[in-house]
């Protein structure tokens, strides 16, 4: 899946995430994170977003990410839709 | 916002909190509960302002859904890189919802901000233009149009000082378009081998920094240009080392007066120098761009030709100038 825009998913309500993606013009995913439990679940964050983002074969975007205690449910959630509106995708069907 | 009635509550809503609703608002919402207004929020550009939500609702989490649905309307205008414009009993809250403090001037105002690309990016790209030196100075200005007065007090400074940032604001609210005015400035110093020219940004008296600069109002300007200058010596003095900051005297506009006064509070007080350099007289008068703006509004197009570089009055009888000069006649705006 290639970012055509930037696309965004998720709420700043408590126990949801918003997710911005960017596309970029360099490989790899680089995570901007905000969240009250960055020291705990920081890095657990970042993996969750990472590994989603690698499902749906984006290998380059900037993400911002805007936590307020979301569960890895949810953030994944968060992450696809964005990808998808970020993509110009109506449905996830590429998702494999 | 519909009815004047809704607006009625959101403006009374705002006063029971001591803030009123910007005249350079461009979209506002309201949360209602039992026909009562509980919340309200509104965005100018990239600026989020005049949230609030009522008392008795506290803890509900409302503004996080104000804030949300101004986010998504500012996403779908493609507008990702978002300031919030804060009191300063407010700011802890949205910090809690991803925003960065950028400065804070107390007890007014503090300026926040959210996406990728923001004050320290702007420092990056900053920092790429830095000039060792021991007097370094920095002028701000608008050149709506550039005149011989600019001309003047940036030549002054550059004789007196090793470097000088010349800053110009981007906003585009004024009658010479940005790009315009930039190009101006640019050929009108080319000669002056010491001075710099930057874009202004979103941190040099934007609509973030500075939004009354761009509406007519004088109270509270002075707390703004105080948030204005906070990020200026928190950011960009340190950032080029600037050691002073150069300004033409104001004869004319209260707000940039006001300015004026506010910068001799608090730049001394962060080691960097206020330098007032008296207007250029020519006849009786000091040369300004309102004068030009005045003259142009008149008629008067020929007599401009004293008060400008050959360049910028060129440009005056050229085509492409046209629109402008007619924006200029039936405009009275103050810019």
């Amino acid at each position: 899946m290639e970012l055509r825009n930037a696309g965004s998913a998720g709420t700043l309500e408590s126990s949801d995430i918003m997710i911005t993606l960017h596309p970029k013009t360099d490989e790899g995913i680089e995570i901007v994170l905000e969240s009250p439990a960055k020291q705990q679940f920081g890095k657990a964050i970042n993996t969750t977003i990472t590994e989603t983002l690698m499902g749906l074969g984006i290998h380059s975007a900037l993400v911002e990410a805007k936590d307020r205690g979301a569960l890895d449910c949810t953030i994944k959630a968060r992450v696809e839709t964005a990808a998808m509106r970020a993509a110009g995708l109506d449905n996830l069907e590429v998702y494999p | 916002m519909k009815t004047l009635q809704e607006l009625e509550c959101v403006k009374a809503l705002l006063e029971s909190h001591g803030l009123s609703l910007d005249d350079d608002v461009e979209y506002t919402i309201g949360i209602f509960r039992d026909e009562e207004l509980i919340g309200t929020g509104s965005v100018s550009g990239k600026v989020i302002k005049c949230v609030a939500v009522s008392e008795k609702i506290k803890g509900e989490g409302i503004s996080a859904k104000i804030v949300t649905s101004l986010l998504h309307y500012l996403s779908g205008k493609g507008v990702h890189h978002v300031f919030i414009f804060s009191k300063p009993e407010s700011a802890e809250q949205f910090r809690s919802l991803g925003f960065r403090e950028v400065a804070r001037s107390e007890p007014y105002a503090v300026l926040l901000e959210t996406g990728p690309h923001g004050v320290e990016e702007y420092k990056k790209e900053l920092r790429k233009s830095f000039v060792d030196g021991k007097k370094v100075c920095c002028i701000v200005v608008n050149c709506n149009p550039f005149t011989l007065g600019h001309q003047y007090l940036i030549r002054t400074a550059a004789k007196e000082c090793d470097v000088v940032h010349v800053f110009v604001v981007r906003e585009d609210l004024s009658l010479f378009p940005y790009a315009v005015r930039l190009r101006l400035i640019r050929e009108g110093v080319a000669d002056v081998p010491n001075v710099r020219v930057h874009e202004g940004g979103d941190y040099i008296i934007s609509r973030a920094t500075f939004p009354r600069y761009f509406t007519r109002k004088t109270d509270f300007a002075a707390a703004q240009a105080a948030l204005d200058l906070e990020v200026f010596v928190k950011h960009i003095a340190p950032t080029l080392r600037i050691t002073s900051r150069y300004v033409g005297e104001e004869p004319y506009c209260a707000v940039t007066n006001s300015y004026n006064e506010a910068m001799k509070t608090i730049l001394p007080k962060h080691g960097i120098r206020l330098v007032v350099v008296p207007r250029l007289k020519i006849g009786s008068e000091a040369v300004s761009a309102s004068r030009v703006r005045q003259l142009i509004k008149d008629g008067l197009l020929e007599e401009t030709r004293e008060l400008l570089p050959e360049s910028v009055f060129a440009f005056l009888k050229s085509p492409e100038a046209r629109p402008i000069i007619e924006r200029i006649k039936t405009s009275d705006s103050r810019h």
